[in-house]
């Protein structure tokens, strides 16, 4: 049977955990049925009994917030039912709160070849905020030569705001990176930035100052747009369930995408990129929302998540659209606007599909698989510019 | 040949051609490897020993049969079977199968053998094993075929194929070198120093499915012996020498498996062997017996020759049933060399319960190392 887990977060004023465990295992220890797992008090008596931390000799007071249960898979006795306990250790002084003595034997006190590997989930100082940056603390089982089941002596460094802050900077970087349909939102609006609408359709280039004042604008207005709704969700103030924003911002992308086709709404993308980035913004909240801040630590952190993510969209922003700007020059610009909108609006359309019924498709399949070769197809995009205009300039040796 | 026809054909016909002769050399590339794990699972337990090592006697002839065994093998097999001792590769046994992640084996793979090269290996094993039914090589074999059974349900994971023979030193009746073999429940460590064997142990055995079943044309119950020994042992106790021996705590697996290297209680448990009855004590080496005799025959008796003369300062502890038949029923002989656990787990991959044993000893696993 596989080890317990516990993932401990250092919040504002006490340690929050989360131990996940065999129920087979925890079965074996408890000698009382567990049929009424989650409600039977006498579980969570259990659970208070042997989660316990110490400062010296002096006991911190732990409560039991939720038991859960679900199912998990191990290559090694494939499918099992798992317990996760959720719990809270405070404290008398909060000055003591980053060195302690974790006292945990769940499951071992008696289950002697059971053990539990413990990990710092969470800790905004440290710089730690994402399952990734996770660290390992120890591992607390039965020392055999004691026969003793030893605590575990936690000691957490103190950390500061400056490095919480630049993780957070880092986060809203790699939500950016990762974020594959928030970048072809981006891209695809941009797409027709640099043309002029005329009777319905998109027209010739419209000049390179036409350009550039365009592109920031909707660059500009995408960023109010979510940041506005990012600090509304991620303070709280507005609760907005994940999955209908995840397929509005989905559609976002279909809409866009039709957009860069025909114009839907030439002139008026300042504020279509607004209100889009109104909902991507909220989606962006969700990653700040898991990790429970306090006042101070979340509006440094919504600051520093929100800087990421514009840096990374600058960047974005800087490697493609002079080349988007290049092309648009030209008279081939069309022959790669239409089709690219056309795959963006299919990898939306997939999207779509996936974020209603939960499961994945041909189209995000494909998606996935792609996605590792977007610089590559960038660098083709850019020598296809640079050849398309050197090719002009040759023909209108005359000048323009 | 092939070229001068290719060259009369039309541009397309050449490329069909060219896509057919590739697929067929991607076809037999793939089924290539395969060949020797599927000979190798119809291989009944023969055994033919090279002629020229049948003279040899003692260390001599596992040296023969090792350097026979190298003289099979191409450039990259002999790379993977002879390697430098290092006690961190002795160390590398698990109770787990070679194909979990966490529980890759080194040396040689049994699936990539040729059925010649197999038997020469298994040749050797044969020769560093007891000779007894159920045990030590027959034993073996049978937890082949139990792996092999296995595989009949999830033959990703599992099967024959999937064991590993390794030379930590290089063979010789002088100098020292370890022969370690194994698999899914099979941990087999024979330590050498100057022809002499030094250490038999770490040693472990595990088998699923646990009780009667047919396999590879013959029908196997590995590990029976152990268990009816131990059942024997537990019966066998008052009820004031079962209070004695009984422990409190809860055994799912054994205390000291794999990566557990020299952690023996600095105190032992349960009852001490000194206050049993004569005949108790017979049932306890008898016990003990179904572990020295997995090693050759005059190893085994030294072996037991030393545990029978510590057995009185040995102690027996246990916990669950004395039927010995259930789940965490849990049995151990802790003396002053002498290290045994028994444990009955759940099945995994089949119904019922399935033991897992580990045999060490204090003073000499891995030869003392």
């Amino acid at each position: 049977m596989p080890a317990s887990v516990v993932k401990l977060s250092v919040m504002d004023g006490y340690i929050k955990g989360e131990a996940t465990m065999p129920l087979p295992e925890l079965e074996a220890a408890v000698n009382h049925p567990a049929g009424n797992l989650l409600t039977d008090p006498f579980f969570r008596l259990y659970f208070a009994e042997h989660i316990k931390a110490f400062t010296g000799a002096m006991a911190w007071h732990t409560t039991i917030t939720a038991v859960k249960l679900s199912t998990a898979l191990d290559a090694a006795v494939g499918k099992y039912h798992q317990v996760t306990v959720i719990f809270k250790l405070r404290p008398v002084n909060v000055a003591h709160l980053r060195k302690f003595t974790f006292a945990y034997d769940v499951i071992m006190h008696q289950v002697i070849t059971h053990q539990a590997l413990v990990f710092l989930q969470q800790d905004w100082y440290n710089g730690i905020n994402s399952e990734s940056a996770a660290r390992v603390i120890g591992t607390i089982k039965l020392d055999v030569p004691s026969g003793k089941i030893y605590p575990l002596s936690v000691t957490l460094e103190k950390g500061s705001a400056w490095k919480g802050f630049a993780s957070m900077l880092h986060l809203g970087m790699q939500h950016i990176k990762e974020g594959t349909d928030h970048l072809l939102f981006l891209i695809v609006l941009l797409l027709p930035a640099m043309l002029i609408a005329q009777n319905k359709k998109w027209g010739s280039f419209g000049g390179l100052k036409y350009s550039l004042k365009n592109l920031i604008k909707i660059v500009t207005a995408f960023t109010v747009g979510h940041s506005i709704t990012l600090l509304l969700c991620a303070s709280g103030w507005l609760n907005i369930p994940s999955q209908p924003v995840e397929v509005l911002i989905a559609g976002s992308i279909l809409v866009s995408a039709v957009h860069a086709v025909r114009p839907l709404f030439a002139g008026k993308e300042v504020f279509i990129a607004a209100g889009f980035g109104l909902i991507h913004g909220m989606a962006f909240a969700s990653v700040l929302a898991g990790l429970y801040l306090n006042v101070g630590t979340l509006a440094l952190s919504i600051l520093g998540f929100n800087l990421g993510i514009e840096r990374m969209q600058l960047f974005i922003i800087f490697i493609i659209a002079p080349w988007l700007i290049l092309l648009s020059k030209t008279n081939y610009y069309a022959f790669f606007r239409i089709p690219a909108a056309v795959l963006a609006a299919i990898a939306a359309t997939g999207w779509i599909i996936e974020r209603i019924t939960g499961n994945a498709n041909v189209i995000t399949i494909a998606l996935n698989d792609v996605t590792p070769y977007a610089l590559r197809l960038i660098i083709l995009l850019a020598i296809a510019a640079c050849l398309l205009n050197v090719r002009i300039n040759g023909r209108q040796s005359t000048g323009n | 040949m092939a070229l001068s026809v290719n060259a009369r054909l039309s541009p397309a016909a050449n490329n069909m051609l060219f896509i057919g002769a590739a697929s067929l050399l991607a076809a037999t590339l793939l089924m290539l490897p395969g060949q020797p794990d599927s000979n190798y699972q119809s291989a009944t337990p023969v055994v033919v020993v090279a002629t020229d090592c049948a003279k040899a006697k003692g260390i001599a002839k596992v040296v023969c049969l090792a350097d026979n065994l190298k003289t099979m093998l191409n450039p990259e097999q002999l790379a993977a079977l002879q390697l430098q001792y290092s006690k961190a590769d002795a160390q590398k046994w698990s109770n787990l199968p070679a194909t979990f992640p966490t529980a890759k084996r080194i040396g040689l793979k049994f699936g990539n053998l040729t059925p010649e090269q197999l038997l020469a290996a298994k040749a050797l094993l044969k020769e560093v094993s007891g000779t007894g039914t159920d045990e030590g090589f027959d034993e073996m074999q049978q937890l082949l075929n139990a792996d092999d059974y296995l595989a009949l349900k999830k033959s990703n994971d599992y099967g024959s194929g999937n064991y590993y023979m390794a030379f930590l030193g290089t063979p010789s009746s002088t100098g020292m070198f370890e022969i370690q073999y194994g698999g899914h429940h099979v941990a087999f460590s024979n330590t050498y120093k100057d022809g002499i064997l030094v250490g038999a142990t770490p040693s472990f055995r595990g088998a699923e499915p646990f009780g009667k079943f047919e396999q590879n044309g013959r029908s196997n119950e590995p590990m029976v012996q152990e268990h009816a020994a131990f059942a024997a042992v537990l019966a066998s106790l008052t009820p004031e020498q079962q209070q004695a021996a009984r422990l409190d705590r809860t055994f799912r697996d054994v205390v000291l498996g794999p990566n557990k290297d020299g952690q023996f209680p600095a105190t032992p448990s349960g009852i001490k062997c000194s206050s049993l009855s004569s005949a108790q004590k017979k049932l306890i080496i008898a016990a003990i017996n179904t572990y020295t005799d997995d090693i050759d025959e005059k190893d085994a008796a030294a072996y037991l020759k030393k545990y029978t003369k510590e057995l009185d300062n040995t102690y027996l502890s246990f916990t669950g049933t004395t039927d010995f038949v259930t789940r965490n029923d849990y049995v151990r002989l802790d003396g002053p060399s002498l290290w045994i656990e028994y444990v009955s787990q759940n099945g995994v991959v089949y119904q019922g319960i399935h033991p897992h044993s580990v045999w060490r000893d204090k003073t000499n696993d891995y030869g003392g190392m």
